[in-house]
């Protein structure tokens, strides 16, 4: 029985759908919830807020990416600006944009969970036949060496130079051409994105998929959800047609990502006494930019074939952070930039020849983080108040990795090595490091962005301090899970595709058997 | 700078719950206007006149399309090589980015162009009585420097949203890419043409996301 995917413009009359389970959003958590509960024969409804944008439209130009691919065009931040959120919205989700890097969740993270927050059903033995399906579907492989671009060999050199540890990303891409715009949505399919593997696969085997179709708030009465009220979304202006679709389930899985996952519970007067929302870890990124008398070319080739785990750990009391390098084509990266408009204009002249490292802090590890708190805004529809608190930790972290990729930039031959603060620190040697030290490091002064959102809707064992179970259902309701990186109770240290990948593949089992 | 610093009180403690429920005290903008005296005091002031776009506005007044026209002069200052800003149409650029934005966001970029124009904090903190688009040049680019590098965050926060819209209104025009050597995409690549499945029976074309069992590997996996 082949399912089909439905987009906003064919749906012009309300609807009203009865099915075994509803899957709102399909990134990588809903993706692999709803791959599998079609192949255990269940009747499958996936709501999508997003368009079904396929390669017909990625034309690898930035201006049409983040307007259909990205959460708010891109502009998703902080209330204050004082982060960056890099989030996907498409059927596909995040993994239609990002930059296929793929880890297996840490063992050292899994313990935490179970060790603080009680969760014993995760654990390495438990995910590996997932992870190891997953990855012979999505084409896991090291990317070649020979294959890596000059952007990231800057940092594999400086990381061999400095006898850093060092090594290659492993990617979901088959027959990849090494074009560099994973980031706008691939052109030829290479990557193996949920848009073009998982989500297809499920909907051959009976998924129905209605795109532009946004969750807005769940119907529960006593123990059980009743309900998934949506309304349909204009693809062109963003807003809403007033055309409305009822989802009528017997189990609810909500897998709309950090942030929009919590919004619909939030909607939903579903707040587990203020939790939802609370503790969202965001893995900040710092970044440096280096000047090269070589060409880099930083917008072509696969953008992240190199990570360093060197500094993952860098003892009590103290915030560890990994590293990567971004891709960089020219709107994200005038935008990203900082100082006056003609320092900009200068600096993007010498665009061909700028590496950009990024150093990504793995928060929600320390006792006193609260992370990022994402709470309704008055008369906003797809924008929420996000606020991110920052504490000491950060800001030592934020300028240790500052140096630490400065001097690897220096390490692989940088002319020139400046930062992103509001007033750019411009260093000309290694001798100049300690200019770092002088720069105010605060909210707002210097650039923070997240491409990881995680948490939220947080699992835990104790009711009273979680959001979800072990078992990723919500506590105080039967028939609703929660199936994405919200879940996640602290960050990852690695990029958190196939983490999410992993547990959904594995809750599946237990949805399908409570339906 | 004592008229500055009372200024200062008026900014909420942190965590203080709001007075009232009013979205111009509660949003982002509204911490900024009564940070810096608030009102339309010298706003009454005229602002320069720009001509509209021939296809029309669709998100901005006049009077912001003019104060946007004249924020971009100053974001982009011309250089050689570079097309100019009126070449590309950035305001205009603005003027449709926003309309794709939420309704908050609208009213809140709305907010930061009145504040950005308003001569009173400009006159406060800079002594000038002008409104921002009527002034010289080095008094705008002074103007957005003191909102760059201010110490109240809400104005860095204004400075990078309104300078993030006029960049990327500018840089996404292909037309500004000899001038940085951005190839752009490859030729030959994409395909405009490419199938669309959308499932319903039919059946899916085969292609790099179909799945074909791989042959097994020495150590009995994939990776």
């Amino acid at each position: 029985m082949s399912g089909r995917i439905v987009t906003g413009d064919e749906i012009t009359q309300d609807l009203t759908l009865e099915c075994d389970v509803c899957v709102v959003g399909s990134g990588s958590g809903g993706a692999w919830t709803a791959h599998e509960l079609v192949k255990q024969g269940k009747s499958v409804v996936m709501l999508e807020e997003g368009g079904y944008h396929t390669r017909r439209e990625f034309d690898m130009t930035e201006p049409r990416a983040f307007q259909n691919l990205y959460q708010e065009l891109g502009n998703r931040a902080a209330d204050d600006l004082s982060v960056t959120i890099l989030q996907g919205r498409s059927v596909g989700g995040g993994t239609t944009v990002n930059w296929c890097s793929t880890f297996r969740t840490p063992e050292r993270i899994l313990k935490i969970w179970k060790d603080r927050h009680g969760i014993d059903t995760l654990s390495t033995a438990a995910l590996t036949p997932h992870w190891d399906a997953i990855e012979q579907r999505l084409h896991v492989a090291p990317w070649p060496q020979e294959m890596m671009n000059a952007n990231n060999k800057v940092l594999w050199d400086g990381l061999g130079a400095l006898g850093y540890e060092r090594g290659l990303i492993r990617r979901n891409v088959n027959n990849c051409l090494n074009l560099g715009f994973c980031g706008l949505g691939c052109p030829v399919d290479a990557k193996q994105s949920m848009l073009v593997t998982v989500l297809p696969d499920a909907v051959e085997k009976g998924l129905t998929i209605y795109a532009n179709t946004s969750a807005r708030v769940l119907d529960w009465d006593g123990r059980k959800v009743t309900a998934v009220r949506a309304e349909v979304i204009d693809g062109a202006t963003r807003k809403p047609t007033g055309v409305k679709v009822v989802v009528k389930p017997k189990v609810t899985v909500v897998s709309g990502g950090a942030i929009n996952s919590p919004g619909l519970l939030m909607r939903s007067q579903l707040m587990s006494e203020g939790r939802v929302g609370e503790k969202t870890w965001f893995h900040p990124v710092l970044m440096m930019m280096a000047e090269f008398e070589h060409e880099v070319n930083a917008f072509q080739g696969a953008p992240q074939s190199v990570y360093s785990h060197h500094f993952i750990e860098r003892g009590p009391g103290k915030m560890g952070y990994f590293l990567e390098v971004p891709p960089v084509q020219p709107m994200l990266a005038s935008t990203v930039l900082t100082g006056a408009g003609a320092e900009t204009i200068e600096l993007m002249t010498k665009l061909k020849h700028l590496n950009v490292m990024l150093a990504i802090h793995v928060d929600g590890l320390l006792p006193d983080e609260e992370g990022a708190t994402v709470r309704l805004r008055d008369g906003a529809h797809s924008r929420y108040s996000i606020k991110y608190a920052f504490t000491p930790a950060h800001w030592e972290a934020f300028r240790s990795s500052c140096k630490e990729m400065a001097k690897l930039q220096f390490a692989a031959g940088a002319k020139r090595v400046r930062s992103l603060h509001v007033s750019p620190v411009t260093l000309n040697s290694l001798a100049d490091l300690d200019q770092l030290d002088d720069a105010k490091w605060e909210a707002m002064q210097v650039r923070v962005a997240t491409a990881h959102q995680m948490g939220g809707c947080r699992m835990g064992k104790d009711a009273s301090t979680s959001v979800v179970d072990p078992h990723l259902k919500y506590h105080s309701l039967d028939n609703l899970f929660v199936v994405d990186g919200s879940v996640l109770p602290t960050s990852l240290g690695v990029n958190p595709q196939e983490t999410i990948f992993g547990i959904a593949r594995w809750a599946a089992t237990h949805i399908g058997q409570s339906v | 700078w004592g008229r500055v610093r009372r200024m200062k009180m008026y900014l909420p403690p942190p965590g203080a719950k709001p007075a009232r429920r009013s979205v111009l005290k509660r949003g982002l903008i509204g911490g900024a206007l009564l940070a810096l005296g608030g009102g339309a005091f010298l706003f009454t002031r005229g602002s320069v006149e720009v001509e509209a776009p021939a296809d029309g506005l669709q998100s901005l007044t006049p009077r912001e399309f003019a104060i946007v026209t004249a924020l971009s002069y100053r974001v982009i200052p011309h250089r050689d090589g570079f097309p100019s800003v009126d070449a590309v149409q950035v305001a205009r650029g603005c003027d449709r980015i926003l309309t794709l934005v939420d309704d908050t966001a609208l009213t809140e970029t709305k907010q930061l162009l009145v504040l950005l124009e308003n001569a009173l904090p400009n006159f406060l903190f800079g002594r000038r009585a002008r409104t921002f688009s009527t002034m010289s040049s080095d008094d705008q680019d002074a103007v957005l420097a003191e909102w760059r590098t201010s110490r109240i965050t809400l104005r860095r926060t204004g400075y990078t949203a309104l300078r993030g819209l006029v960049m990327a209104a500018y840089f996404s025009s292909p037309s500004t890419w000899p001038a940085i050597g951005y190839p752009g995409p490859l030729p030959g690549i994409y395909d405009p043409n490419a199938p669309v499945w959308k499932g319903a029976g039919v059946e899916r074309p085969i292609g790099n996301g179909t799945f074909h069992e791989p042959a097994p590997t020495a150590d009995g996996g994939s990776r």
